[in-house]
């Protein structure tokens, strides 16, 4: 990266963070070169107020090289008066959605992106809301105006697809079954997707302004509630980045609990996963077969952690439990499980039916997922090895062997590949944690934070990369706390991945994704 | 076989059988068997359900599924989720209802023919939960629509959802 960066530009280290300021004549430049030159994939991009400090906003943008374990952070600072900055998104597609987010949470607007409209707030929010700003405030008369009245007032202007034979169909956001919410706009040839616009954001509950709220320590149980399937992998990048700000370093137990315990999640969420696409398929045993394995490997979670859903482990500095005391319990549920999964695989792959349905069904090509900074198991399944445990090796991941399995097909079938290859993965791995001990304390004394410290923490949740970005304030409070789900990387690849399918296949696709709502919308 | 089954036939059912992994502790089974005879009485056998997620983190409506797998397999008390408000008894909400799901919620409601239960679904349904206070929520089920029962926990278990429909029906033969 030196040749473009090397401009003597204002630059901090901090473990395998590299943050480089730029300014605005530079930072296209800047991040276009890391993007297109080096390969670098944009991981995220967020924006912070900082006032109090120097009476900045800043744009921070990180990126990762292919093969590198740093972090490349570029800053932009920005001021009060002047509260736009260049936009990346005509040369780095990835950018879109974080540039519109900033531009509805912060005010800051992106000069020359391509779709300037609204993404996070819909006609409920009045237009010069800006939750994040550290002086916004709604008063109750305000909040009076929001709601039903304005919904109806101002429509959101869809993207519109005209032409002969061309229908729209619009679905959501409450769906039939027990699913998230979510609208979806399909303009339909027949029954074959030409278009989809998704419109997202139905859930979005202020997480990231709660985190605010909450202090550092009790954020954790926040963060476990982003996302109720990735709870854990959620707790553990939060407090991971939480951590490291502070300086702490958690003991080897404690890293070998969260280790374990992410695979656990990962077990669970894959196979409950490959089951729901049977749902999409009709293949109702399969579906079955999948909810009972699933459902068996969520009360061990219980056992183990009093929660189906593995809250209540990670805290800041360590972990709550030692789940390695009930080694036989895991091992022998673990057992059970596999057999079970090794009859469940038979089932679907040897199903014809399902088979065919899913080859060839909702392909996500490798450039446009590259383009599109897609993370996780859909981008390995178009042939990108994305894997965050093995390109930043953290906790214990750098004792385990395994690798990035990929798939060049990009359909629902490599999807459902990759988890099933991950579930073996996964299984081996916690039965490879299980086979040494470990020492430490479970969990080491909190610090405080300095002024202005910040870190990213991040995981691999079963769905792909997770980040947290977290800042602390003069006195130590959080000033900013920045959350990236992988659904939010993943959702605007969905419509690219349907398109030329039928309507009906539009659930299998969504499926084999498998992407969280609320972790989007936050 | 065929003796098991004209045994089965035959036999006044005394308990539900329980399938293998249903966790309950005795006390609460026999709650389970009450609700099981509340369903019969009541709604002849045919509570529908509409759950409707109004911003929750996804764990409320995955217990919500869970309830349908084969383990504690709800459809076999007489109850099962529909695709419509329009043909459902009960509105099953979860999440602390948002702003921008609040007019989706209010239509679900207004949709659904009466008599009509509404129960909130988990502690971000109740009060907003860890969310509460956010700009971006409602703070509860309650402040939007009529509420005529909660089911506390975070998320509750798929039995822990049971049997809070249990007590919450009762309310419909009063
Ligand atoms: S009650 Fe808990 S589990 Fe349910 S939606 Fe709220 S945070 Fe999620």
């Amino acid at each position: 990266m030196e040749p473009i960066l090397d401009k003597g530009q204002k630059r901090r280290d901090h473990l395998n963070e590299v943050y480089v300021e730029v300014d605005s004549a530079d930072f296209r430049d800047v991040c276009h070169g890391l993007f297109i030159k080096q390969h670098a994939l944009l991981r995220l991009m967020f924006a912070t107020d900082e006032r109090e400090k120097d009476g900045l906003f800043r744009i921070y943008v990180v990126f990762t090289v292919p093969g590198s374990d740093a972090f490349t952070i570029i800053v932009l600072p920005m001021k009060e008066d002047v509260p736009s900055f260049p936009s990346l998104t005509p040369m780095i597609p990835a950018a879109h959605w974080y540039e519109r987010e900033i531009c509805d949470l912060f005010g800051l607007v992106p000069e020359g992106h391509p779709d300037p409209r609204r993404l996070v707030f819909h006609e409920a929010f009045p237009a010069n809301a800006h939750p994040l700003r550290k002086d916004w405030s709604i008063s109750d008369a305000e909040k009076q105006e929001w709601g039903e009245g304005r919904a109806v007032k101002v429509p959101h202007p869809f993207l519109e697809v005209t032409g002969e034979g061309i229908v729209q169909i619009p679905v959501g956001p409450v769906h039939a079954g027990i699913i998230e919410p979510g609208h979806f706009r399909f303009s339909a040839i027949g029954e074959t997707i030409f278009f989809l616009e998704p419109r997202l954001f139905y859930t979005h509950k202020g997480t990231e302004k709660q985190f605010e709220k909450l202090g550092f320590a009790d954020g954790v149980k926040l963060a476990e509630r982003v996302s109720g399937t990735s709870s854990f992998a959620h707790g553990a990048a939060y407090c991971m980045a939480v951590e490291r700000m502070m300086g702490m370093e958690i003991t080897e137990k404690a890293a070998a609990v969260r280790t374990l315990v992410l695979e656990l999640e990962r077990l669970y969420n894959h196979i409950g996963d490959m089951g729901n696409m049977c749902a999409g398929t009709a293949l109702a045993v399969g579906y079955a077969k999948g909810a009972v394995i699933k459902e068996r490997l969520m009360q061990l979670n219980v056992r183990l952690t009093g929660s189906r859903y593995l809250r209540g482990v990670n805290v800041v500095g360590g972990v709550t439990r030692d789940v390695y005391a009930q080694a036989d319990d895991i091992l022998k549920t673990l057992d059970w499980a596999t057999k079970e999964y090794k009859d469940f695989m038979q089932l679907l792959t040897g199903s014809v039916s399902h088979m065919e349905r899913i080859t060839n069904t909702g392909r996500l090509s490798r450039d446009i997922a590259r383009k599109l900074g897609v993370t996780g198991v859909a981008a390995r399944a178009s042939g990108l090895p994305d894997d965050i445990r093995k390109s930043h090796p953290h906790l214990l991941y750098d004792r385990l062997i395994f690798e990035a399995h990929t798939y060049e097909q990009g359909d629902v079938f490599a999807r459902t590949m990759i988890r099933a290859e991950e579930t073996e993965c996964s299984i081996s791995m916690i039965m490879a944690l299980m086979e040494s001990g470990y020492k430490g304390e479970l969990a080491v004394p909190l610090k405080t934070a300095a002024p202005y410290a910040s870190a990213l923490g991040y995981a691999e949740t079963p769905r792909g990369s997770l980040f947290y970005w977290v800042m602390a304030d003069r006195d130590g409070r959080p000033l900013r706390v920045k959350l990236r789900s992988p659904s939010y990387c993943n959702w605007p690849a969905v419509p690219f991945a349907v398109h030329g399918n039928i309507v009906p296949d539009f659930p299998l696709c969504n499926k084999s994704f498998n992407l969280s709502y609320s972790g989007t919308d936050m | 076989m065929l003796k098991e089954i004209f045994k089965n036939v035959f036999t006044k059912k005394k308990a539900i059988p329980f399938p293998e992994g249903f966790d309950v502790d005795p006390d609460q089974a026999v709650k389970v068997i009450d609700f099981q005879r509340k369903i019969d009485t009541i709604f002849h056998r045919s509570l529908r359900i509409r759950f409707v997620d109004a911003g929750s983190c996804n764990a409320c409506e995955w217990e919500g599924t869970a309830l349908m797998n084969p383990i504690y397999d709800i459809q076999r008390f007489g109850i099962d989720f529909v695709a419509s408000p329009r043909h459902a008894d009960l509105l099953l909400v979860s999440g602390p209802v948002t702003r921008q799901m609040e007019l989706a919620l209010r239509r679900t409601y207004a949709a659904m023919p009466e008599p009509k239960l509404v129960v909130a679904c988990g502690d971000c349904a109740m009060n907003g939960g860890i969310y509460q206070g956010n700009y971006a929520v409602t703070d509860g089920v309650g402040n939007v629509i009529p509420v005529d029962g909660h089911i506390p926990g975070c998320p509750p278990t798929p039995t822990a959802i049971l049997l809070g429909l249990s007590t919450i029906i009762d309310k419909f033969t009063k």
